[in-house]
This record gives C-alpha cells, structure tokens and sequence, in this order.
C-alpha cells in the first residue's frame, strides 16, 4: 500500500521509501523514515501536490514521490508523535 | 588586541538563522516565513567583551549532504573554513526533525552550541523540555533563544566566547547505528587515521559514515589521499559483508539509525502538551488552500496585492508630481541661462521626477510581497500552484524566483540558485523578464493612465501581470519540451506555521528594497537621462535651433530612433518610441523619463510634466499603439544589466544571446498581433 491510499485525515506509518537518488536523500533528511508515523492531511486544489503531517510538522510532496513510499494504515497515532 | 572569533549560524530552512543574525548583529538581511529565504551567506560583527565576533549566517539545510546548492554553501563552510564555533539554531517547535542535521553535526564533532530559538512558540504551546537531559544527549550546550522576542542573546554570545576559550567542555556523544554497524565505522575510521593529514582536517567518524552512505563529495575528498586505496579496499568488503546480512541500503540505515537516536531523546526529555489536533494554522488552511476555494483565493490575494498598491500609491503620487512641477517651474523662473535651464528642467527634473513618483508603488508592493511571505503564505502559494509549474516542467520552487522577477530581475534570476536541476534553472532565468518587474511598472502605470479610466486601471494592471505569467508559462513549457528538455527536482517542501511578521522586518524588507530603487534612479537614471537629454538636443544647428520638433527629430536620438523605424513601424510605434524603447534598454524605468524628455522637448512650450497629458493628446498615439507600447516593454528584454546577471548565472554567452533574441522576438510578435487585434476591433 502506498501513502496515496490514505484519505484525509486517515493515518499511516512508513514502511519504505523507495524513491531513489535525490529525492530519496530529502524525503529521508525530512524525516520521512521507516517507521514513523504520519497522516494524510489535504490533496492540493489541482489535485497535486499533496500535505502530511509528520513529526509535527507539515509537508508537502508530489503524488509521484508519494507513490514510491510504502505505508501501513494505523488507527490514531498518539497525539505526541504527531 | 581584540581577538577574532568566526562563528557560523547552520539550521534547518526557516529555523530563524537571519532573525537571529539580525538581531545579534544589528543587520536587516532578508526574513521570510518559508524555507529558503537566504541563498547566500552574509557576514557581520559584533563586539563582544574583548571579542569581535564574526557571525555568518549560512542558508538554511536539512541535511549535511549537498544537494542543492544553498546545502554546498552551508556545508563547504562549515567543514572547509572550520568555525570556531558552529550554532545550530534550531526551531523549538520543530523540535525532532530539526535535530536530524544537529545529529550531523554532532558526528563532525565541531565545537557547537544548539540555540534552541522560537522559545515563545514552545512555551505557547505549553511543551516542556529537559534541557540538561538534552545537552548531555547531544553533547553540547543548549540556549534558549527568541530571535522576535530578543531572549537569550546574550547568554549566547556568552556561550560563544566561553566554548571558544575551552572553558565549557560537554563530553561529546557518540551516536550509536547498532553494533554491527558501529564496528564497521570504527574499522572504516581506524584506516583512515592512518593518514594524518586527513584526520588533523576531518573526523574520522564522520568520513567512514558519509562513505557507507556514499556521499559522493566525500568519497572524491578521500581519493585524493594515499590512503584511499586502503579505504576503498576495507570500504568494499564491509559493504558485500553487510550486503550478506540483508543489509543493502546504508543511506535508509543510517537515517533509521539518527532517527532512532532522535526519537529515543525526544521521549526522554520532551514533554507535548496534548493540544487540541486542530491548531490555527491548520483551520485557516483549510479554507486559504482549501480544495475548491484555494486557487481563487490565490489569484484574489495577488490580485488584492496589486488593487492595494495601486490605490494607496495613488495620493502620494500626486504629491510628488506637484512637487516636481512645482520644482520644474521655480528653476525656470530663476535661472535664465537657455542651455542651463534646459540640461536642469528638461534633463534632470524631469527625468528624476518622472521615476521618482513611482517610488510609493514599488514600496507598497515591495511591503505586500514581504508581508506575504512573514505571513508564511507563499509557501502555500507554491503549493496551490505547484501542479501547474509540473505541467510546464517546472519547480514549484521555481515560484520564488518568478515572484521576486515582480520586484526586480537581477535578484529573481539570482534566486534561480536555489534550482539545483540546470534545466530547471534555465528555463526559470529565460522567464523571468515575463513577470513584469517594478522598474516596468511606471510604464506600465503611466500607458494604462493614458488608455484606461482610474476605476478599471488596478484591474488592468493586474490583467497586464497575468498576461506575462501567461507568456511565461508558455515559454517554459516550449523550452522544456524542446532546447531544454531535462528532469526536475523533487518537490518535498514544508508549510509553516502561520506567523504574524514583525512590522520592523516588513518595513526595513520595504525601506532596503525601496533605497536600492532610489539608489537606481539616482545615479544610473540621471546618468541616461542626461545622455538622453544631450542625444536629444545636439548636434545643434542654426536651422533647428528655433524649430524644437525639427530639432529633436535631427539629434542623435532622433536619428536613432529613425533608423530601428522601419523595424517598428509594423508595431504602431514611431521614432519617438523607437528612442525610449531604445533608451529603456538601459533600464526599464528611463522608458518613461524618455518619454518625458522627448514631449516635453518636442512641444518645448510650458514645462509641465505632466506626460499623460501629453500623450493623450498626440494624435499618433492611440488605444493600439498604447497597447503594443505596453504589450512591449512588458516582453522585451529587461535591462542591460540583468542580461549581465543573466549571462554570469548562466555562464553561457551562447544562452545569453538566446536570451536577447527570444525575448525580443517575442515582444515583436505579442506586439505585433495585439497593434493589429486592437486596430480591428477597437478603433
Ligand atoms: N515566534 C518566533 N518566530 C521567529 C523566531 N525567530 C524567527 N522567527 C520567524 O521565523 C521565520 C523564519 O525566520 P528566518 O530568520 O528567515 O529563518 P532562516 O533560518 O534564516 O531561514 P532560511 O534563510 O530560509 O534558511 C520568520 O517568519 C521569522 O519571523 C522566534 O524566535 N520566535
Ligand atoms: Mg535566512
């Protein structure tokens, strides 16, 4: 499952990132790592790019890059991981 | 003797580094509400004590790997020029991700200080934090800082004198990848100490961990060393080894490994209040960048930007335009010496006046765009308007360059630094003179005062701007899908917390922005000015000298503006046009001081300035030509000395001239259809 079928509002947790080079490196320098806990937040008006909310802040990729990181659905993360 | 300390301020984007930076050392550099405010690193001073400290504030970086080029800067100071002391500002209400770089720093065993700034949000949001824990987690000394608020700035220049004498010494932690792992780092860095010259410049740790994560720079560092060989021999086994153990991907390892570390000492010592899940920022989102409100209320907020500088600019201008009159008359009446009086009413009054009554507008909309951007909007404006940038090729990033090319092209095509991908870059810098810059925006006010009645003119000027958003966009998506085909960088960017922006920051962004306008006007403005002035009255001859048209029409300027003729004729545009369009070149404001000279040269009677009066009743000059005029100098290339930036950006003198050729020949074109359209269907 990729972090692309989440609805909003629904949360998640990272599995794997399997975007490659560049992206990869930021996306991981974001925190966006195995294992950490996210949710889904908002699509953009165009539909793309797409918000998360992660170690308490909020961020911004591409549907692309999304599709390329592996998730679990979670029920509620706790508040103090989000 | 005063000693020299040289201390670097290193953090995450947006951590508050420049607010910090201004504050300790008394500067207005440029702050922001979203990540990559500053692209270059800017020193100052402050004496402290018996110190001068030397503060350089770096650009912000997640990471100590050096992707784009703001990282290379940050990271090539730090580990190249060596600081005395580093201070890792980091954002107290982003606390875990914002210690991922302090974790690098911490491996490259700097003498660091952590400023932990934006206290006030923390105790805002009731967070409570174990700063001793913290220290000895981290192996460094924490202050508590409010750059906004002026908190902790001295206990931190304290701090910074005191760690660069030695006097505080924190045993420095190691962070741990796991066993494994570790033992691999400890072999990696034992073969590198054996090359001592390496390691008197580099920690060992630091280099064996950036090679398992195949950091490029670093592997190339260590190639040019004898010990490489040996590295790489060790560096290759340890990979197959781990490869063995199923562990193939280092990069992902060690961030786990950081990320571990981080989580583990966020759980010790930080406490979050369990606020409501709904902070403000997230319910004014939901609706400024709500699903079907967020692009109307982004083209309503840029639209609302242009309607409130040119309302508010309206009144003062008028001011200013009867002081210069006024200014006009009273030299006049003075001084009776013909040429004299000429050189001073005709050249510089004029010419001054007729730019510095635009000075109003440019400092709202500059004071609108940095308000904008302390708001923390435009990192959401490029988030609405990132899937249209994709469509065309480009960055969402590449919106901060494209916004700034509305204040000025030489900052906006020096902005294009951030784009690490050379297409990218390229195409940014190649749009850039289509979002109409300031120095157009006289221009553009004074034709559309002439064409438009006052309560239509925001909206047109506003039409005018999305017109070469339009040709932009356009622009991009024809190069990237011809001469400048390439990928893009990935699009990963943070949305801030809302912040209301100290008034001061607004104001000082305004004032600087606003002087280096001034500044412009002043001296290169004056300098054309007068040398339009003397191409428009000499050579003098006995014949002209009674005849002001004829003798206009006979001057260098005259004789310019007859040759290219022919070349605009097709445009609706005469010689007269031919000569400020000419000028203009110079820069894009002296299109109007031009303008001012040649009519009020050319009808010589009364010195009023007042060119759209002039304009208005040329018979030559109609609602067509009016429109072409504008369509024009919106398009053409912007002035000499961006095109200079252009081609030092660039390093190419073969895009430079690209550049020329296709913006002119774009403007001819667009000026072309619309003189013709206009002529049909308006006249
Ligand atoms: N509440 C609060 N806001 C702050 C503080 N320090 C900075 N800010 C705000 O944080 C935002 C970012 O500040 P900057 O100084 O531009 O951040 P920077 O680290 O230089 O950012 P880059 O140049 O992009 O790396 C601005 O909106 C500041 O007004 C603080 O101590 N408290
Ligand atoms: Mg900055």
């Amino acid at each position: 499952m990729d972090m692309l079928s989440l609805k909003n509002g629904e949360s998640g947790q990272i599995i794997a990132v399997n975007a490659k080079g560049e992206i990869r490196r930021r996306l991981l320098d974001m925190g966006v790592v195995k294992g950490v806990p996210f949710s889904m937040i908002r699509k953009a008006p165009l539909g793309d790019p797409i918000e998360i909310r992660i170690k308490r802040f909020n961020l911004s990729l591409r549907r692309e890059e999304a599709a390329q990181i592996l998730i679990e659905r979670r029920v509620e993360p706790e508040a103090s991981e989000l | 003797m005063k000693k020299d300390i040289v201390v670097a301020l290193v953090g995450n984007p947006n951590s508050g580094k420049t607010s910090l930076f201004n504050e300790l050392v008394g500067a207005h550099q440029k702050v922001g509400n979203w990540s990559g405010v500053t692209i270059e690193k800017f020193e100052g001073i402050v004496h402290y004590q018996d110190y001068v400290i030397h503060i350089v504030d770096l650009p912000g970086t997640y990471s100590l790997t050096a992707y784009s080029p703001e990282e290379v800067v940050a990271r090539n100071f730090i580990i190249e020029k060596k600081p005395d002391v580093v201070i890792d500002v980091i954002d107290g209400g982003n606390i875990e991700r914002n210690l991922y770089l302090t974790t690098q720093l911490m491996e490259l065993g700097t003498n660091m200080i952590v400023a932990l700034n934006m206290v006030d949000e923390v105790e805002k949001q009731k967070t409570t934090i174990d700063i001793k824990l913290l220290q000895k987690l981290l192996g460094s000394h924490i202050i508590l800082t409010s750059a906004t608020k002026r908190r902790g700035l001295d206990a931190l220049l304290d701090h910074v004198v005191r760690v660069f004498l030695g006097q505080i010494i924190i045993d420095k932690n190691k962070l741990s990848y796991g066993e494994m792992v570790d033992d691999y780092l400890d072999r990696l860095s034992i073969v590198l100490s054996g090359q001592a010259d390496l390691i008197a410049r580099y920690n060992p740790r630091w280099l064996a961990v950036k090679l398992l994560e195949n950091d490029k720079l670093v592997y190339e560092l260590v190639q040019h060393y004898p010990v490489f060989f040996k590295v790489e021999f060790d560096l290759l086994q340890i990979l197959g080894e781990l490869k063995k153990q199923g562990v193939d991907d280092l990069e992902g390892e060690l961030a786990e490994g950081r990320d571990a570390f981080i989580r583990g000492a966020i759980r010790e010592t930080v406490v979050f209040q369990k606020i409501q899940k709904i902070t403000f920022s997230d319910r004014l989102d939901s609706i400024l960048i709500n699903r079907v409100l967020g692009l109307p209320i982004f083209l309503f907020i840029m639209w609302l930007t242009f309607q409130f500088t040119f309302t508010c600019a309206a009144p003062i201008m008028r001011w200013i335009d009867v002081l210069f009159n006024g200014l006009g008359i009273l030299v006049s009446a003075i001084i009776v010496n013909d040429p004299l009086r000429s050189i001073l009413v005709d050249g510089i009054i004029s010419g001054v006046g007729g730019v510095l009554v635009f000075l109003p507008q440019i400092v709202l909309l500059f004071m609108a765009i940095s308000f904008l951007e302390g708001v923390g909007y435009m990192a959401r404006a490029a988030f609405v308007v990132d899937k249209v940038m994709h469509l065309v090729g480009l960055h969402g990033k590449s919106f901060l360059p494209m916004m700034t090319g509305f204040g000025c092209s030489i900052p906006a095509i020096m902005a294009t630094r951030t784009l690490k991908n050379k297409s990218d870059k390229l195409v940014t810098m190649m749009v850039i003179p289509f979002m109409s810059c300031s120095a157009k925006l006289p221009v553009h006010v004074l034709l559309i005062g002439v064409l438009f009645p006052k309560q239509v003119a925001g909206t047109v000027l506003f039409g005018v701007y999305l017109f070469g958003v339009l040709m932009a966009v356009l622009t991009a998506k024809l190069l990237k899908t011809t001469v400048l085909k390439g990928g893009s960088e990935p699009f990963v960017m943070e949305l801030p917390p809302y912040r209301i922006p100290t008034l001061r920051s607004t104001f000082m962004q305004a004032k600087n922005k606003a002087g280096r306008y001034i500044r412009r006007a002043g001296t290169v403005i004056l300098l054309a000015s007068l040398i339009v002035w003397f191409a428009s009255n000499y050579p003098q001859s006995a014949l002209t000298k009674s005849n002001k048209s004829l003798q206009l029409k006979n001057s260098y300027a005259g004789q310019i503006g007859q040759f290219i003729e022919p070349i605009i004729a097709p445009l609706g545009f005469d010689w007269r046009m031919g000569i400020a369009l000419t000028t203009g070149l110079a820069a894009k404001e002296i299109v109007v001081s031009t303008l001012g000279t040649i009519y009020s040269l050319g009808e010589s009677v009364d010195h009023s300035s007042d060119l759209s009066q002039k304009l208005r009743s040329d018979p030559h000059f109609n609602i067509a030509t009016g429109l072409s005029l504008l369509v024009f100098v919106l398009l053409y290339v912007p002035c000499l000395a961006a095109v200079a930036v252009f081609q030092r950006e660039s390093k190419s003198w073969k895009w430079t001239a690209f550049y020329v050729a296709y913006t002119m020949s774009t403007a001819w074109v667009v000026s072309f259809i619309v003189y013709h359209l206009a002529r049909l269907f308006l006249l």
